[in-house]
């Protein structure tokens, strides 16, 4: 049976009063992968930041409607914004690693929630660093720079970074748009072997990207969730006429 | 407002690729039913020759998908009328085939002309090139009743087919001195029959371009 994880109703986003998501109502499966697309300004990345709060950090965001995680409203008062941010981790476009060791990239997150036993971070370390598949490349240069890693190991880490401290949730805002083929297809197949234990959502520009590794397609247009199906009727038969005229590439 | 895309001109280049497939492929099963009718070998040699220039547009027309396939990745309705153009393709080249087959028949029952009359042939020829016809319209417009009505059209040449069919074994049992013209022309009706079959495919095809909906092996709901 496929779990629901993540589910909005009716949900509105204004930025300083000016509507940027309109009723937006989706039920997101756990352990799938759901990948947003639309043009430029189409709401999806605002969106994806507002499943962790992420919007809360700019000024004049107001939301309505209800945002739930596992049937918890997000957005509710009682709601720790840290605990949340640690169930539902999120990789950014631009891989950020801290000027630290591979190392302590990862023992970071684990260490300011209070894990200090070496062994254990050992632990967590090497186990984040497997599920990212980027062990095998870095195990005998743990106290290196992560600053001398390629831009695609980089990003590598960076979800290693979010897996260390054992989200349920994460969520990726353009992961692989920086990256060569090769470090692409390398996140690509991380993605896929990722949503055995974690729920993923994903927003990408590159549409076979999207069509390549995710389970379900949310196609966003000016704030406005449009169609949202099985990634294979995506890309195959879409029901909308907008739909189609994005991913075949005769949007006007 | 649509946008023109590089891969439009591509699209339109294949559209006419495969029109042009048609227009040759019914040309030929045109001239084949003449040639059948009127015993006309000329005629029936013209056919067997005129085979290679469709074999050529067959392979052009694969050549210009694998690369529209290869280049632009088609999705949506794109993808979904590269699949078809090739099936369509494919089915189109059979049928030249078969025209080509039956024109090589024809010699053999030079001396048959009323057994040919008798047995319906060339009845059932007519009623083939002009469910061909249908097809060509049908390639042209994209209309999914019209597709339907192809599709009726096939299966009533197919029943009737089997019913010249049996007729044929039928003096084949009764008169053993015509077995083996009556053999060439069991095969001339199974060639029609085949051209029916490969017609119902390409309107099979055409419903999956307009609304993606696979219906080959379901049993089409009659009037539908």
């Amino acid at each position: 049976m496929i779990l629901e994880k993540i589910h909005t109703e009716n949900m509105y986003l204004y930025y300083s009063g000016k509507m940027a998501l309109k009723d937006i109502s989706i039920q997101i499966p756990e352990k799938k992968v759901t990948a947003f697309i639309g043009p430029s300004g189409c709401g999806k990345s605002t969106f994806l930041r507002s499943l962790n709060r992420m919007n809360d950090l700019i000024d004049g965001v107001k939301i309505e409607g209800k945002v739930m995680i596992d049937a918890i409203n997000i957005y509710d008062k009682n709601i720790d914004v840290v605990n949340l941010r640690k169930k539902v981790g999120m990789v950014f476009q631009k891989s950020n690693p801290f000027a630290k060791s591979i190392y302590e990239n990862i023992a970071y997150g684990p260490k300011i929630n209070g894990i200090n036993n070496k062994n254990q971070l050992d632990e967590i370390v090497e186990t984040a660093l497997k599920n990212a598949a980027i062990w095998d490349e870095v195990k005998d240069r743990l106290g290196d720079s992560a600053l001398g890693l390629s831009g695609g190991q980089q990003q590598r880490l960076c979800i290693a970074r979010t897996l260390a401290v054992n989200p349920e949730i994460v969520l990726m805002d353009e992961p692989a748009s920086a990256l060569d083929p090769l470090s692409t297809a390398k996140i690509e197949e991380l993605i896929v072997q990722l949503k055995e234990k974690y729920t993923i959502v994903i927003v990408t520009h590159n549409m076979q990207q999207a069509a390549r590794i995710s389970d379900n397609t949310a196609f966003f247009y000016l704030g406005e969730l449009i169609e949202y199906d099985k990634t294979k009727k995506i890309f195959t038969n879409p029901e909308r006429k907008q739909t189609e005229d994005y991913i075949t590439g005769r949007f006007g | 407002m649509e946008n023109y895309r590089i891969f439009d001109s591509e699209l339109d280049k294949l559209a006419h690729k495969v029109k042009q497939m048609c227009t040759q492929v019914n040309q030929q099963l045109i001239d084949v039913v003449i040639a059948l009718k009127k015993g006309d070998l000329i005629l029936a040699n013209a056919v067997v020759k005129n085979d290679h220039a469709i074999n050529n547009l067959d392979v052009k027309i694969d050549k210009l998908c694998q690369k529209i396939f290869a280049l632009q990745q088609p999705v949506a309705s794109d993808l979904r009328y590269i699949i078809s153009a090739l099936k369509i393709n494919n089915d189109l080249e059979r049928i030249g085939d078969h025209a080509c087959n039956i024109a090589k028949r024809i010699e053999p029952l030079q001396d048959y002309q009323q057994l040919v009359e008798d047995l319906k042939i060339d009845s059932i020829g007519l009623k083939t090139t002009d469910l061909f016809g249908d097809v060509v319209e049908l390639v042209n417009t994209h209309d999914l009743k019209f597709a339907n009505q192809v599709m009726n059209k096939a299966e009533l040449i197919k029943d009737e087919c089997e019913q010249i069919g049996s007729s044929i074994l039928s003096e084949m049992m009764h008169q053993s001195e015509v077995v083996v013209v009556a053999a060439n022309i069991l095969i001339i009706i199974n060639l029609f029959e085949r051209v029916a079959s490969y017609s119902t495919n390409i309107a099979e095809s055409i419903i999956f371009v307009v609304n993606g909906e696979i219906v080959k092996h379901k049993k089409h709901i009659e009037n539908n």
